[in-house]
């Protein structure tokens, strides 16, 4: 299990994070919604210990890190175990999509197996030899998602995958995180997609939605969490979205 | 009328002492600008304070420079305060090298520390070694970057060899005055001369216009 507990995280004055207290169980989707600028990308970061939180406890599989670190402590984050796909992709310019995705791959033998169905299964076929600045962003972002699903981890972050997604793309994507997530990789979704949320946690009970606005959570649950959000600010967020989506449940 | 060749063939020897000094000054002040100008420019990057900011001082004053004021500067009154003679080639090789040295650790220096966090980041989360990214991630990435700037300002350099004439020291084109001087031939004796460095720095011109446009990628975009 990937835990966060009490997770503190200040930029200067501004604090960003505030006690955020979050799981992701493996096999299990979390679903993590929120307005622009609540802390969801600076969660994701503390959570794949790319950013150390100010305070707080990340616990990996056993392994828990306590923040503020002793000094002179050292710790070994657990990549690629522990992976992330980036909303801005952060895919190696000199590569070709091919070789991103297979370059984290070269010690292990029996991955370009899973790199030819990925390659399928995200349609790249047409331009996987290509490098990133001659592709489209969507097909980018399908290149970004192939290389974390192929290194096969054990819990995936993806921070806003579907923006640049055509709603063909995204449902692929849909399938292949529920394969995932029933191969019992845990997975921790950033979207600001109420639709794609819902289409992820609607096929099993054991899914979870965390609510985060001003850096705090202010709700989670199951799908139930869309029905009756806890907060009134849960409320107003679901409300304004089902707006745009015309999907005006909550009333 | 004498052709080019009847002057190149009586004045062989010296054309060939010109070229000789001319490749002999460019082959120091690129060798060292290259090697040098790296490495200053690594630990420039890596030792922010304590050498990154004198070496920034240094070529920030270096650039308001002109070339020529340098080389005359380091040739006349430098001497005579220090009470010393240097030879010409010397001070031609020692003032161009410097400059080159640190026109290069400043572009290495920049790359280095303009490189883009989010490769590493997505090298770090796809669980490649310090090793790995450095050489596969880091290097090459910086490399194409690079290069083909660096070729370009060592046409320049080599352009520059050009004022060693001016304090002296015997290169191709003080030698091409020197024969002008005695056969007024300024059409067929600057034409060659022309020639000579486009035949030398089309290729390299041509070699930086190819890397950038095969190799260097447009970083703001991935």
């Amino acid at each position: 299990m990937l835990t966060g507990l009490d997770i503190k995280k200040s930029f200067g004055s501004t604090e960003v994070l505030k006690d955020v207290n979050i799981q992701v169980k493996p096999g299990r989707i979390s679903v993590l919604i929120g307005p622009s600028g609540s802390g969801k990308t600076t969660l994701i970061r503390a959570l794949a210990l790319l950013d150390f939180p100010d305070s707080g406890e990340i616990a990996f599989d056993g392994h828990t890190y306590k923040f503020p670190l002793n000094d002179n402590q050292v710790i070994e984050p657990p990549w690629p175990d522990l992976t992330v796909v980036f909303q801005q992709h952060f895919l190696w310019p000199h590569l070709t999509l091919r070789k991103n995705i297979l370059l984290p791959l070269s010690k292990k033998t029996d991955s370009h197996h899973t790199v030819d169905d990925l390659i399928k299964i995200f349609q790249m076929e047409d331009f996987i030899d290509r490098y990133p600045n001659e592709v489209s962003i969507g097909q980018r972002q399908r290149a970004a998602l192939a290389r974390a699903f192929a290194l096969e981890p054990k819990y995936i972050l993806l921070d806003e995958i579907t923006s640049a997604l055509d709603v063909e793309q995204t449902g692929a994507v849909i399938r292949h995180l529920l394969t995932l997530r029933d191969q019992g990789i845990g997975l921790l979704v950033v979207t600001h997609l109420l639709a794609f949320a819902r289409e992820l946690v609607a096929k099993d009970e054991g899914d979870h939605i965390y609510f985060l606005d001003n850096g705090k959570i202010l709700g989670s649950g199951g799908l139930e969490f869309f029905e009756n959000p806890g907060s009134e600010r849960a409320k107003q967020f679901i409300s304004s979205m089902d707006y745009w989506t015309g999907n005006n449940k909550v009333s | 009328m004498d052709t080019f060749l009847q002057i190149l063939n009586r004045h062989s020897e010296a054309f060939l002492k010109g070229i000789t000094v001319t490749v002999q000054l460019a082959l120091i002040i690129w060798g060292s600008g290259i090697v040098i100008g790296t490495l200053l420019g690594i630990l420039s990057a890596k030792y922010k304070r304590c050498i990154g900011i004198p070496t920034r001082i240094i070529t920030f004053i270096l650039s308001g420079i002109p070339v020529l004021v340098y080389l005359y500067w380091a040739h006349y009154p430098m001497q005579s305060i220090l009470g010393v003679v240097i030879n010409p080639f010397l001070t031609a090789a020692i003032v161009l090298s410097t400059i080159n040295i640190f026109s290069v650790s400043e572009q290495i220096r920049t790359h280095l520390i303009d490189f883009p966090e989010q490769y590493r980041i997505a090298a770090k989360v796809c669980g490649l070694s310090q090793k790995t990214t450095v050489y596969r991630i880091q290097l090459p990435i910086i490399l194409r970057q690079v290069i083909p700037s660096l070729l370009t300002q060592q046409v320049i350099m080599l352009h520059s060899t050009l004022f060693a004439s001016l304090i002296s020291v015997e290169e191709i084109f003080r030698v091409a005055q020197r024969v002008n001087s005695l056969e007024y031939k300024p059409i067929h004796i600057y034409t060659a001369l022309a020639l000579l460095f486009l035949i030398i720095c089309l290729p390299v011109n041509g070699l930086a216009i190819w890397l950038r446009e095969r190799f260097t990628r447009n970083l703001s975009e991935t």
